[in-house]
């Protein structure tokens, strides 16, 4: 019995390699094992890039420039923390940057609606929240037009948005990340909302206002 | 249900997560209540983004892409093989290593390069001896080499 529980442990052993035994082989030259490394980690990267930019062939190149600069950088990693936060952090600090590179101002937003984002603010209107819900999942605008009121955020702003709401990231692990100070995250998580909640009740209201007409 | 109740629910309840009386309870109480009702559409508008799971897309070439990137710059990198298998092997990388910077550069006159990286990059020290210059100068994160990744 306890023979096969320590095949079984052998076997599990050989077969899930812990990031650390990844990490050693990669530096000792083993591309497959970056390689391995890359694909346990490329699901939780693809979405943090995600969740910052709508252009999936944006966020692509963003993916594979993380994982290029954490091969670069890997001499330099240290066990004393997951890899995965490790690689979070390079992730950040790139959708950082390009978010700097490329932020809209909040004036073009206004008025520039397509004729489904319409309906979609029309429908979170009027519709019970279980039909928003439902409606959400299938349509592709009600992405689209998220990503555009969170493109009204300064990238400071909607840094920590994204990493404190959607990633539940803590404000330490944040302040961390971002090189800032804890009261810079949390000023910065307080004035997102509040400027997102205004933008909402803006694009909201005036969509009321044009239905009423 | 109150009010602090139903606005800490706002997310579970947008991924289906919650129980089916406490939905019931959620939606009885934007019913009754027009601050949570109006904020939860408020929190609709952003929700898609922010509190959907996003699918990742999980392209296969992209990670056959690393791999290959990572293959050319292995050489700077410990590498032990024996002077003639070494020497074929050189030539060998050699080519693959022109070919995937042609494949490369090809793609990225396609795509928009990532931003300003390379100005961000150029901040701090190599760490790695850049082998094939795939994307611009190979160097380590800004934070990276100070501690994990992290700045004080
Ligand atoms: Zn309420």
């Amino acid at each position: 019995m306890l023979g096969l529980a320590r095949t079984v442990e052998r076997r599990w052993s050989a077969a899930v390699k812990p990031d650390q035994e990844l990490i050693d082989e990669a530096l000792s030259g083993q591309v497959g094992a970056f390689a391995e490394l890359a694909s346990r980690h490329r699901g939780s990267v693809e979405r943090l890039c995600q969740r910052f930019f709508s252009d999936h062939e944006l966020a692509r190149d963003l993916v594979q420039e993380s994982f290029l600069k954490a091969f670069a950088g890997l001499k330099t990693y240290r066990a004393e923390m997951p890899f995965g936060a490790w690689l979070r952090a390079i992730v950040i600090n790139l959708c950082y940057d390009e978010l700097r590179r490329r932020r809209r101002k909040p004036e073009e937003l206004v008025g520039d609606f397509t004729e489904p984002e319409l309906d979609w603010m029309q429908l979170v209107n009027t519709a019970t929240p279980e039909e928003i819900v439902s409606a959400a999942e299938e349509k592709r605008h009600a992405h689209d037009l998220a990503h555009r009121l969170l493109d009204t955020l300064r990238p400071d702003d909607r840094m920590v948005l994204v990493l404190k709401d959607s990633e539940d990231m803590a404000v330490s692990e944040i302040a961390a990340a971002l090189g800032w100070s804890e009261a810079k995250v949390k000023i910065r998580a307080f004035r997102a909302r509040q400027l997102l909640r205004k933008q909402a009740e803006r694009i909201l209201s005036a969509e009321r206002r044009w239905a009423a007409r | 249900m109150n009010c602090f109740e139903a606005r800490r629910d706002f997310r579970a309840f947008w991924r289906r997560e919650l129980s089916a009386e406490r939905r019931e309870a959620f939606v009885a109480h934007l019913r009754e209540c027009s601050g949570c009702d109006g904020a939860f559409r408020n929190f609709a508008l952003t929700a898609p983004v922010l509190h959907s799971e996003v699918e990742p897309a999980g392209h296969r070439e992209d990670l056959a892409r690393v791999r290959e990137a990572v293959a050319a710059r292995r050489p700077a990198m410990a590498y032990r093989t024996s002077a003639p298998r070494r020497q074929w092997l050189s030539m060998s990388a050699a080519a693959a290593m022109v070919l995937i910077a042609g494949i490369m550069a090809a793609y990225l006159s396609i795509s928009e390069p990532v931003g300003n990286l390379n100005d961000v990059l150029s901040q701090s020290e190599p760490q790695v001896e850049p082998v094939v210059e795939l994307f611009g100068p190979v160097t380590p994160v800004a934070r990276v080499d100070q501690g994990n990744g992290f700045a004080e």
